[in-house]
């Protein structure tokens, strides 16, 4: 199984500066990674719990998807 | 580039924390950061942030100079300031062109927000000979009452990338004169400018035989920004970016009972009323809603038109929109650039599939342009049926929504209806509709203009906003009490000591 790059531990700024696609991928799952330009100061896991991300494991899972299948086009 | 880059002192790898001349504090140890163009995509310089050591050294140091800064007298300070600005004069031209290049916006904006810096420190300079404290009648016979304002101490300034020079300006300036020390955390999008500016201070400072005056700190939110905002040694934060990292500056500052100056986000409206100047009207909204590619806190991202114009507006609107040259913000006679970073271009798009979900219509614009670049997209004019979710929520780029109103008060509500609160205007050629929309049943804005747009404050006016766009006020105006505390000071001249309420105690 590949490993998981994004945990959610990751600090936005990080995946923002990383994979900046990842903005529009979560944005869909209504999590705003950036606001007013610039990223949010947070870990992932704390950005989740205040966006009421229902599975956020499951959200993790799905992102490190998108952005392999990215990489991969 | 490249000598553009020399004059402003950028190498091709920087270090990021700074106390003055000869004070880079240098740390290989520090992460390094890129910066990109944002029309090309291409590296610029890189800029080695930021670590612990080194934000312990700065802000020693800066803590250091604030004991001496506060006993040279606020005129002499001025002078310091006032040199500042002559330097700025000096370097106008390549530092404004460094902004085009690092964050996008076309070079008159960009050499215009140097013409900020100056006018600020010009501002500032007069301000030093002008901090004011009022005198009372003591209620007691033979007392003197008045109140002075003292320095804080240092002033953390964290701005955003969308003004990467004028913000630093407008703090940077006023809290000198009021006798603070400053320590600037810029966005990690325009280190380059920041470190061009902490240049120029370093020299001026050198110059007065200073140090430790203007401080830089390059470095991430969640690292710099975090020990700065939980820092007791920095009784004041003042932070320009979103309302949602407002929340958290707030409460960490607030948690230490420092102080806060927040400008946070916009969601600016210009209401267009039947009497309008539309011509004014039409330039005025596509100043705002696509000059520094909607990227500004005051940008227009809002037009509350009245039915009875509405086809006419938004027909002429489109016309405009069209006409609008889009490309490298370098070159004469274009009026839009890229967007910061790839991230933003994700952020917009994002935002237009909510647009269509809830109901809005493209009617202009909409798409990214690839062929200019990564970055760069279409103004895009949105026709809403209503002010959905996503209408009250800020999308930092050039997306504008057109709304239609039938009588003034339904107008006034729906502008207030979002839960910002920075910018605001109105076109109307009706004194009366002007003045109601001035009054308190009018804009619930910290801005609120007739017959010009929601952005390009004048440095003279306090700058800032209401409700989630956060209360602060920085820039002109009396705003410079807030880098000051104010002591109320009570002068007992006579033999006597009665107390106030004229109260009766072991007498």
């Amino acid at each position: 199984m590949a490993k998981n790059n994004i945990t959610l531990e990751t600090t936005v700024e990080e995946l923002v500066e990383k994979y900046p696609k990842a903005v529009g991928f979560l944005a869909r799952h209504d999590v705003r990674c950036i606001r007013c330009g610039e990223p949010l100061w947070c870990t992932l896991g704390e950005l989740f719990r205040e966006d009421r991300v229902e599975n956020p494991q499951l959200l993790i899972v799905e992102l490190n998807k998108f952005l392999r299948k990215e990489k991969q086009t | 580039m490249k000598a553009l880059l020399e004059k402003l002192q950028i190498k091709e790898v920087n270090f990021g924390a700074c106390a003055g001349m000869d004070a880079w504090q240098e740390d290989s140890e520090g992460r390094e950061l890129i910066s990109y163009n944002p029309t090309d995509g291409k590296p610029i310089a890189k800029v080695i942030q930021a670590t612990e050591k080194t934000y312990e050294k700065v802000v020693s140091q800066a803590a250091e100079a604030f004991k001496t800064w506060r006993m040279l007298p606020a005129p002499k300070r001025g002078l310091v300031v006032r040199d500042l600005g002559q330097a700025l004069r000096d370097y106008k031209e390549p530092l404004g062109e460094l902004v085009t290049l690092e964050m996008g916006k076309i070079k008159a904006e960009g050499v215009g927000e140097v013409q900020e810096m100056i006018d600020i420190c010009d501002f500032a300079v007069g301000l030093s000979r002008q901090l004011y404290g009022l005198t009372m009648h003591s209620e007691r016979p033979q007392h003197t009452m008045y109140e002075q304002w003292h320095p804080l101490g240092i002033v953390g300034v964290i701005t955003a990338f969308n003004f990467p020079v004028a913000v630093w300006s407008w703090n940077a300036a006023i809290a000198a004169v009021c006798g603070d020390v400053t320590v600037w955390k810029p966005s990690s999008d325009t280190p380059l400018t920041a470190i061009s500016v902490q240049n120029i201070a370093n020299r001026v400072m050198a110059d007065h035989g200073l140090k430790g005056i203007f401080n830089l700190l390059v470095g991430f939110g969640s690292v710099v920004g975090e020990k700065m905002i939980n820092d007791k040694r920095i009784p004041l934060i003042s932070f320009t970016g979103s309302t949602k990292m407002g929340e958290r500056v707030a409460e960490a500052v607030a948690r230490r009972f420092g102080k806060t100056i927040l400008e946070l986000g916009g969601n600016n409206a210009v209401i267009v009323a039947e009497d309008a100047d539309l011509d004014m009207a039409i330039r005025t909204i596509l100043f705002g809603a696509v000059g520094t590619a909607g990227q500004r806190c005051t940008s227009t991202r809002r037009v509350i038109m009245h039915k009875s114009i509405a086809a006419d507006l938004t027909e002429r609107l489109v016309r405009a929109y069209q006409q609008v040259p889009i490309g490298n913000p370098l070159e004469e006679g274009i009026l839009m650039g890229p967007l910061v970073n790839v991230a933003a271009v994700e952020d917009m798009f994002a935002a237009l599939e909510k647009v269509k979900e809830q109901g809005g219509k493209v009617i202009y614009g909409g798409k990214p342009l690839p062929e200019k670049g990564k970055q760069f997209v279409e103004p895009t004019i949105v026709k809403m049926p209503s002010q959905t979710e996503i209408v009250h929520q800020e999308t930092f780029a050039p997306v504008l929504y057109l709304i239609e109103y039938d009588n003034l008060d339904e107008a006034i509500e729906l502008h207030n209806e979002v839960p910002q609160g920075l910018s605001s205007a109105i076109f109307t050629t009706n004194l009366l509709t002007a003045e109601k929309f001035l009054s308190h049943e009018g804009s619930d804005c910290g801005i609120a203009n007739v017959n010009i747009g929601t952005s390009g404050a004048e440095i003279g006016g306090a700058f800032g906003g209401e409700k989630e766009t956060g209360g602060g006020r920085e820039s002109g105006s009396d705003a410079w009490k807030g880098y000051m505390r104010r002591q109320t000071n009570t002068i007992n001249w006579s033999k006597e000591l009665p107390l106030a309420q004229g109260i009766k105690f072991a007498d």
